[in-house]
């Protein structure tokens, strides 16, 4: 595992929200990608798959679970995608992005009990752009990965 | 019998025996209220293109070629078209959710891009389901519209 950012012992016991553990396994895929690892990044996708099947919706407000409702069946499937193919780390990408969309989408109405970054790399996809969510403030480009590890603005703070 | 015979013989019984084997047909025989001509435009034209390139493994219905009465080549057939309608099937398109309806566009495009889709191991047998230059185009500039519309339904 390269030594960036990853290793800040998160205590997973406090009282997280619904969606803590599908950020976690989020972030785990970004931080692969951004170091370019495929398969790091396969495994947390596979991981984030199954922290889907396993959420608990009891705890969202009807307002929360509706826009989960609504990005849940796609969402599942992106992750599993970016589960599926390690070995070929531009597909994984082209997942993460429309991943990245709706947990923001989910982080805009669930919350989370930790510091976010919207963050925009314009390069992306022949300049038509990527987001994502990022727990530094610091670039770290999951799309470019160390090609062009600083690509990128945070456009957005959340919580 | 010479034990070559009796390995021949029992391949042979063995090949035999999976011909019973078969696995049900991807038939549905009707329209689909959910295929993707009743929620957005779709031409003529790409209408065209997609019964020809893609529905045999993204729709409810398949055009099978003569090697799937033998197995286990109709096994293999089934496992892709299973594989193939559980990421995309234009006959339940309009049942997805309107993010899924998205998501799948922008894959559509780029497998197009990228020349993955259709698969190699399938035009070896349909040549004509190649994608031109011109059907690809028309093919993009179809799923940009598609997916204008959907922002628009936002």
């Amino acid at each position: 595992m390269p030594g960036t950012g990853s290793a800040s012992p998160e205590s997973p016991t406090t009282s997280d929200n619904a969606i803590s553990g599908l950020l976690t396994n989020y972030i785990e895929i970004k931080n692969a990608l951004v170091a370019d690892n495929d398969k790091e990044a396969a495994s947390a996708g596979n991981a984030m798959a199954n922290t889907f099947d396993n959420l608990d919706r009891a705890s969202l407000t009807p307002e929360q679970a509706k826009v989960y409702n609504d990005i849940v069946e796609d969402a599942r499937e992106h992750a599993e995608h970016i589960g599926a193919n390690a070995g070929n780390i531009e597909h994984q990408r082209e997942h993460f992005e429309t991943l990245s969309q709706e947990m923001y989408d989910l982080v805009k109405s669930v919350g989370a009990n930790q510091k976010l970054y919207f963050t925009n790399c314009p390069m992306y996809n022949n300049n038509k752009g990527g987001n994502w969510l990022s727990e530094t403030k610091e670039v770290q480009n999951p799309y470019f990965g160390q090609k062009m590890a600083k690509c990128g603005s945070v456009k957005e703070e959340l919580n | 019998m010479s034990r070559k015979k009796i390995i021949l013989f029992a391949l042979l019984i063995a090949f035999i025996a999976i011909q019973f084997v078969r696995p049900a047909r991807n038939y549905s025989g009707q329209a689909s209220l959910d295929n993707i001509g009743r929620v957005f435009t779709v031409p003529k034209k790409v209408d065209a293109i997609l019964k020809s390139s893609c529905y045999d493994c993204h729709s409810n219905n398949t055009r099978y070629p003569w090697y799937a009465e033998i197995q286990p080549s109709g096994w293999w057939l089934a496992y892709h078209i299973k594989k193939g309608k559980s990421e995309l099937n234009f006959d339940e398109f309009g049942a997805y959710s309107r993010r899924r309806q998205n998501s799948k566009m922008k894959s559509i495009e780029n497998s197009i891009k990228d020349g993955t889709m259709p698969l190699p191991s399938y035009l070896w047998i349909h040549k004509n389901a190649k994608l031109t230059k011109e059907d690809k185009s028309l093919l993009l500039n179809w799923v940009k519209k598609t997916r204008d519309s959907l922002s628009l339904k936002h």
